[in-house]
């Protein structure tokens, strides 16, 4: 009877053991735009190694995204009636594009590549790419992107104005993502972050160089209160890593005398 | 001062009796190693989690919409929250490491023999109860990682035949993963757990003064230590050393040792219980790409992952943890030193690295 007993319990103390065992992990599906196109030569199925390395892959926004249509339905995915919209014409793509990034949208109309839209005019694509989207940055603005069209002095003026501007951000972004992922609430900073980021951003299409120098002022003073906050935090954990030091020097000094008193009573 | 209170006591209560009975003339056996001091540590382990869990208690929120920031208020705001923080998920893990090696120790000097299977069976309780006790924890932040290693951990249950669909909802208060589980969990991890793991801790040392502590195979000749009693018997050890001073200062030496490593990671190595998702805030919208349990059990992961069905890999553990736990039933041989013991030396050594190279392998799968 004893012995059944015993069984149960380690049977089921095995059980409580196996409870907490994981499943494998859970992987994004593709859309079935992917899956066919994917599969297809030249033209039709170019767009989807593009895309592989885009910003937009990156962030799962897949060609629906964009072109709308089903993705979960291949029979009717490019179909009108399931919102498919197919390519724009090249006067359209700037609203295309703007259904998702409508302030960036707003400050390209207003500048001078956006008043000659339908002109000659650079489109969002001219720049960025279509399907191989490449992250906004002021490695854009080079002399071969830019001569296409133009000389590249006062673009030059505006990227260096902004160079500095864009090491930091990526600097404190980097330390803020750092302590995120330690504990420290990163919440407000992130924010912040955010907003001064954004406003970097509207010059990016902005073609006055004066007014980006200013602008470009004005954001590295917010970046400084930023930067000193995180610099506040980096003291106060220098600090705990001196404190544990001397902690863990202790335990080990600890350890040895406990050791050499036992030694003394072999 | 001290004399003359310990001399008020003992007129009083008899403490010079039970100092003598307990401590001074409670003998352990001459070639006693620091091995033995790992019970001690996991005592000091488990009273400092029970600790830290009580001051977490005073700001953490068990409600879905408040645990997360009440945990980022722990972390950030209170006076040493994050240091209390810290000792308690690194503690968790400390506590299975050291259990591990407790249990290990005993399997080499054979401990685990008659008349000592019931301090084995305790201690391979305490060893699921404390893995059950983090998992429980592990949904208390309300974070990406607690809530979607909650939702996998709880879904290996629906693979038990007929009961198991049942069990899910059982576990988790509802179809999914949500407040009742959190609920649930924390009563379990903060009320239940805690007080079942003490009680069996009492029930593994109580056996542990009936039976008398082992004496290691080493350093001897008759390494083999057949039980033929008829009757019951106590394992004392005339002419060993005392308990205390000698061996209480073991004690406080690996204790000692073991809060140099502790710190040193809680300082110096913070982030090692957590991944990034256990600072995001559950999103039951939003799977992350990669969800990996915590590294002892990536090796219970990794083999459900391979077998074509998840019956066959909780059946097989199931199987493996049935052995162990019943291994003083089946390994009845007198001989306890792992040098005469060549098949079970070789088991043990193939065991642990199959054990590591599984978790390894969940680790980068």
């Amino acid at each position: 009877m004893i012995r059944k007993n015993t069984l149960a319990i380690l049977l089921l103390a095995s059980l409580a053991f196996l409870k907490p065992a994981l499943a494998a992990p859970v992987e994004q599906p593709e859309t079935v735009c992917i899956q066919c196109h994917g599969t297809l030569p030249d033209r039709l199925g170019a767009p989807v190694k593009l895309w592989r390395s885009s910003i937009h892959a990156d962030n799962g926004i897949s060609c629906n995204g964009c072109h709308g249509g089903d993705p979960k339905d291949a029979a009717n995915a490019m179909t009108p009636q399931r919102g498919f919209l197919g390519a724009p014409k090249e006067k359209d793509i700037p609203g295309f594009c703007g259904r998702c990034h409508p302030g960036v949208y707003k400050d390209y109309l207003s500048s001078a590549h956006g008043r000659a839209l339908g002109a000659g005019g650079p489109t969002c694509v001219t720049c960025h790419g279509n399907h191989q989207v490449v992250k906004a940055s002021l490695a854009l603005i080079n002399e071969k992107s830019c001569t296409r069209c133009h000389s590249f002095d006062r673009a030059r003026a505006i990227r260096d104005a902004m160079q500095q501007t864009e090491g930091y951000i990526d600097d404190i972004s980097r330390r803020i993502a750092d302590f995120q992922v330690s504990g420290v609430d990163t919440e407000k900073m992130g924010k912040s972050l955010f907003s001064v980021r954004n406003r970097f951003h509207t010059l990016f299409h902005d073609v006055d160089v004066a007014r980006v120098k200013g602008e470009s002022a004005a954001i590295n003073k917010e970046l400084g209160k930023l930067d000193a906050a995180l610099k506040e935090i980096e003291q106060s954990h220098q600090k705990r890593r001196v404190a544990g030091g001397i902690a863990v020097g202790f335990m080990v000094l600890l350890a040895l005398l406990f050791h050499l008193m036992k030694k003394s009573y072999d | 001062m001290l004399k003359r209170l310990y001399r008020w006591l003992d007129l009083r209560i008899g403490v010079g009796e039970i100092v003598e009975k307990e401590l001074t003339g409670y003998l352990l056996p001459r070639n006693i190693n620091e091995w033995y001091s790992l019970g001690s540590v996991l005592l000091v382990i488990f009273a400092l989690q029970v600790i830290t869990g009580m001051l977490l208690m005073i700001y953490y929120v068990p409600d879905a919409d408040k645990a997360f920031k009440s945990v980022t208020f722990i972390m950030n705001e209170v006076p040493y929250g994050w240091l209390i923080r810290l000792c308690h998920a690194v503690g968790s893990n400390m506590m299975v490491a050291v259990l591990i090696l407790h249990m290990l120790s005993t399997l080499l000097m054979g401990s685990y023999k008659a008349p000592r299977e019931l301090n084995w069976v305790t201690g391979f309780t305490l060893l699921a109860l404390v893995q059950g006790i983090s998992l429980t924890g592990y949904l208390a932040p309300w974070s990406q990682l607690s809530f979607w290693a909650t939702t996998v951990a709880t879904n290996s249950a629906s693979a038990i035949p007929v009961v198991g669909p049942y069990l899910v909802e059982f576990l988790r208060g509802g179809k999914l993963v949500g407040p009742p589980t959190l609920g649930r969990f924390f009563a379990l991890h903060a009320a239940v757990l805690p007080v079942v793991i003490a009680a069996v801790i009492g029930a593994h040392l109580f056996l542990l003064k009936r039976t008398g502590v082992s004496a290691p195979p080493f350093g001897r000749e008759g390494t083999a230590t057949p039980f033929e009693a008829q009757q019951y018997h106590y394992q004392g050890h005339p002419g060993g050393i005392p308990f205390f001073p000698n061996y209480a200062l073991q004690d406080l030496a690996s204790i000692s040792i073991y809060f140099a490593v502790f710190l040193a990671v809680v300082f110096f190595w913070p982030g090692m219980p957590f991944t990034p998702d256990a600072f995001v805030p559950a999103d039951p919208f939003k799977t992350p790409a990669h969800i990996k349990p915590e590294w002892y059990f990536l090796a219970n992961y990794q083999t459900l992952k391979i077998f074509p069905s998840e019956l066959l890999g909780l059946s097989v553990q199931a199987a493996a943890m049935t052995f162990l736990a019943l291994l003083p039933f089946i390994d009845r041989s007198p001989e306890r030193h792992p040098l005469k013991r060549p098949v079970f030396l070789t088991l043990v050594i193939a065991g642990i690295l199959l054990w590591i190279a599984l978790s390894v392998w969940g680790h980068l799968s």
